[in-house]
C-alpha cells in the first residue's frame, strides 16, 4: 500500500503521488500507467499523467473537492495490484542506423563504458525493451531493458536540436526520439521508421507497455528505408 | 470555400489556436491552445463567436492581411499597433472590414502575444478534437506550422450569437511588472531555506528564451537541491522547473508532458494568462499561495468571466 504522505498537492487542482517501494522502474512505470488508466475513466479527474516513478492527477474543482480527489487517487493506487506481470505484447521492431554520423555520441560512451564499437551495438540490441512512458520531449519514449553496462549520464549540455528518430541512452534508460526537439541524451544511432502518425488518435506508433526490439541496419538500408539524412 | 483573407506578411510567429487538447498529456500530446486564454476569448466574444473559437495567435508581430470579403474581426491582447487600412482600430472591439481592406498588425507595444478572431472562427485540420498548432509535432493550423505569406484564413462558418460588448473589469491591457501567484511544487521542500526565500522575495525578468513551451527567467540564481536527481515525472502548463543553472523556467501551454526538473512551484489557474505576455524585460514577481487560497482564487476569477463568456474556464 502507498503511504499517504507520498502524495502531495501538485497546484490547486492537483495532485502528485510518488511510487516508492518498487524494485525498478519497469515495475513501477507499469504500475503508474495502469492507475492513470483507471483515473482516466473518472468524469470529474481531467488529466492522470504516468511518470516513470510517480502519478499527477489534475481534477476540477468545480465538480469536486480536493479530499475527494485525493481519494480517488489512494484508492486507486491500493487497489491496483503492484506487482502483476505485464501482458506479452507484440514486439515492435526497429531499424537503427548506428553510423558515425547519426549517432556522435558513441565514441564518448565507448570511452566512459570501456568497450568498442561493435560491443556497443551488439549490447544495445541484445535484449527487447519495454516502453516505460512517453514524455520529456513530444514524442520521447522512456524503455527499461537496457543493458547495465550501458549506464551513462545525460550529456552535461543538452543539444538545442535532436533530429526525429534519434536512439538515446542516458541514466539507465534507452530512449527514442519520434520527433525533433531539443535534448540531454547520448544518441548512438537514427531509425528511418516514422514513430508519430498524426492522423491516428493514438499518434506515437510507441505506446506505454510497447515491446521494442532494436535491429542494426547499413546506412544504404537507412535511405532505403526512407530515412532522411 | 472561399478564403476570406490572404496573408501578405506572416508576423514573428502566427499560428491558429483554440482551447487546446485536453486530458491527452498521456500520449505525450500537450494542452497548446492560447497561451493568453482571456485576451483570445475576448477577441471571439466580442464579434459574438463561442469564447473558444479558432483564432490567430500571433507572437511579438503581427500579420499584414488583406480581406477577400466583407466580415467582422475583433483584436485583443498585446497592443501591436493595429490598423485598417492605415488608421489605428482598437483592441477589445468588434471591427467590420470589407473586400480589399488591409489588417496590418506591427510589434508588440505591450506585452507578447495578440489575437484576432474572425467572425466564425477560422477553418482549420483538427487533431484529437483541436486545431490548435504544435509545431513541434506539426498538427492542427495549417500543416501543423505557423503562417506564412500567401496563406489564406477560411471561416469555419461556426455557430454565433449576438456580438457584445465587453465589460470594462474584464479588459486585459499586458503590464511592465505583474505579480504572479503560485503554489509551493512538489520538490519544493528539498530546496535550501535561503532559497525559498530569495525565490518569493526577489524579481525576476523576462528573457529573450520564450516561446510557446515556456520562458526562461532571469534573476538571482535558484539553485536546485544539492546533488538533485529526480526520474522524470509529470509537468504541466503553469509548472516552474529549475534547472542546474539556476535560471527558473516557466511552462506554458505547449510544455512537455513530463520533465526531469525540480518543480520548485505552479502557477495558479488564473494567472497563467499573464504569463502567456511576458517580454524580454517584464518583471515578474511571485506570490505564495496555499492550494485553497488559489483554488478560490481561479472560481472567483473564472465567475467573473463565466458571467460574460459562458463555459469560460482557465484550463
Amino acid at each position: 500500500m502507498n503511504n499517504p504522505n507520498d502524495i502531495i498537492a501538485f497546484g490547486e487542482a492537483g495532485w502528485l503521488a510518488r511510487l516508492t517501494d518498487f524494485a525498478d522502474t519497469l515495475d513501477s512505470g507499469y504500475f503508474a500507467n495502469r492507475v492513470a488508466d483507471i483515473l482516466r475513466a473518472q468524469p470529474d479527474i481531467t488529466d492522470a499523467v504516468a511518470g516513470i516513478d510517480s502519478i499527477a492527477i489534475r481534477f476540477d474543482p468545480k465538480k469536486i473537492t480536493a479530499a475527494t480527489a485525493h481519494k480517488l487517487l489512494s484508492d486507486a493506487l491500493e487497489r491496483t495490484p503492484r506487482h502483476s506481470e505485464q501482458p506479452a505484447s507484440p514486439i515492435i521492431e526497429i531499424p537503427v542506423c548506428y553510423s558515425k554520423d547519426f549517432g556522435p555520441d558513441a565514441d564518448h560512451i565507448c570511452t566512459h563504458c570501456s568497450l568498442a564499437p561493435d560491443q556497443l551495438i551488439a549490447l544495445h540490441t541484445a535484449g527487447d525493451y519495454r516502453v516505460v512512458t512517453l514524455g520529456f520531449a513530444p514524442g520521447f519514449a522512456y524503455l527499461s531493458g537496457l543493458s547495465p553496462a550501458l549506464d551513462v549520464p545525460r550529456l552535461e549540455t543538452p543539444r538545442t536540436h535532436v533530429p526525429r528518430g534519434s536512439i538515446a541512452i542516458a541514466g539507465g534508460f534507452a530512449g527514442l526520439y519520434a520527433l525533433p526537439s531539443p535534448g540531454g541524451w547520448n544518441i548512438i544511432g537514427r531509425t528511418p521508421k516514422i514513430l508519430f502518425d498524426a492522423s491516428s488518435s493514438s499518434p506515437f506508433v510507441l505506446k506505454p507497455g510497447s515491446s521494442v526490439r532494436f535491429t542494426p541496419i547499413s546506412e544504404d538500408e537507412f535511405y532505403k528505408l526512407g530515412g532522411t539524412p | 470555400m472561399t478564403p476570406i483573407a490572404r496573408i501578405t506578411m506572416p508576423g514573428a510567429q502566427t499560428t491558429i489556436q483554440d482551447a487546446g487538447r485536453p486530458g491527452a498529456r498521456h500520449l505525450g500530446v500537450p494542452l497548446s491552445g492560447a497561451v493568453d486564454r482571456p485576451s483570445f476569448a475576448i477577441a471571439n466574444a466580442v464579434i459574438g463567436n463561442r469564447w473558444d473559437a479558432p483564432a490567430l495567435e500571433c507572437a511579438l508581430s503581427g500579420p499584414d492581411l488583406t480581406f477577400n470579403a466583407p466580415t467582422s474581426i475583433a483584436i485583443a491582447g498585446a497592443d501591436m499597433a493595429a490598423t485598417l487600412n492605415g488608421t489605428p482600430v482598437e483592441r477589445n472591439i468588434a471591427i467590420s472590414v470589407k473586400a480589399g481592406d488591409v489588417l496590418h498588425l506591427g510589434g508588440a507595444i505591450n506585452g507578447l502575444r495578440s489575437y484576432i478572431a474572425f467572425a466564425g472562427g477560422i477553418a482549420a485540420n483538427a487533431f484529437l478534437g483541436s486545431t490548435s498548432t504544435y509545431i513541434s509535432a506539426g498538427i492542427g493550423g495549417v500543416d501543423g506550422r505557423a503562417l506564412r505569406e500567401g496563406d489564406t484564413i477560411t471561416l469555419a462558418n461556426l455557430a454565433m450569437q449576438s456580438p457584445s460588448v465587453l465589460p470594462s473589469q474584464l479588459a486585459i491591457d499586458p503590464k511592465d511588472s505583474v505579480v504572479l501567484r503560485a503554489t509551493t511544487g512538489p520538490e519544493w521542500s528539498l530546496f535550501d531555506d535561503q532559497i525559498k526565500a530569495a525565490f518569493f522575495s526577489s524579481g525576476f525578468e523576462g528573457s529573450m528564451r520564450s516561446d510557446r513551451m515556456g520562458i526562461e527567467l532571469q534573476g538571482p540564481a535558484i539553485l536546485p537541491p544539492q546533488n538533485f536527481s529526480m526520474i522524470s515525472s509529470p509537468v504541466f502548463p503553469g509548472s516552474v522547473q529549475i534547472p542546474p543553472a539556476g535560471a527558473p523556467y516557466l511552462l506554458l501551454s505547449d510544455a512537455q508532458t513530463v520533465g526531469g526538473y525540480a518543480r520548485i512551484t505552479q502557477i495558479i489557474d488564473a494567472d497563467l494568462h499573464l504569463a502567456g505576455q511576458l517580454r524580454p524585460g517584464t518583471k515578474i514577481w511571485f506570490n505564495k499561495v496555499s492550494p485553497e487560497m488559489a483554488c478560490d482564487i481561479t472560481a472567483k476569477k473564472t465567475a467573473l468571466y463565466e458571467a460574460w463568456l459562458p463555459g469560460f474556464s482557465f484550463t
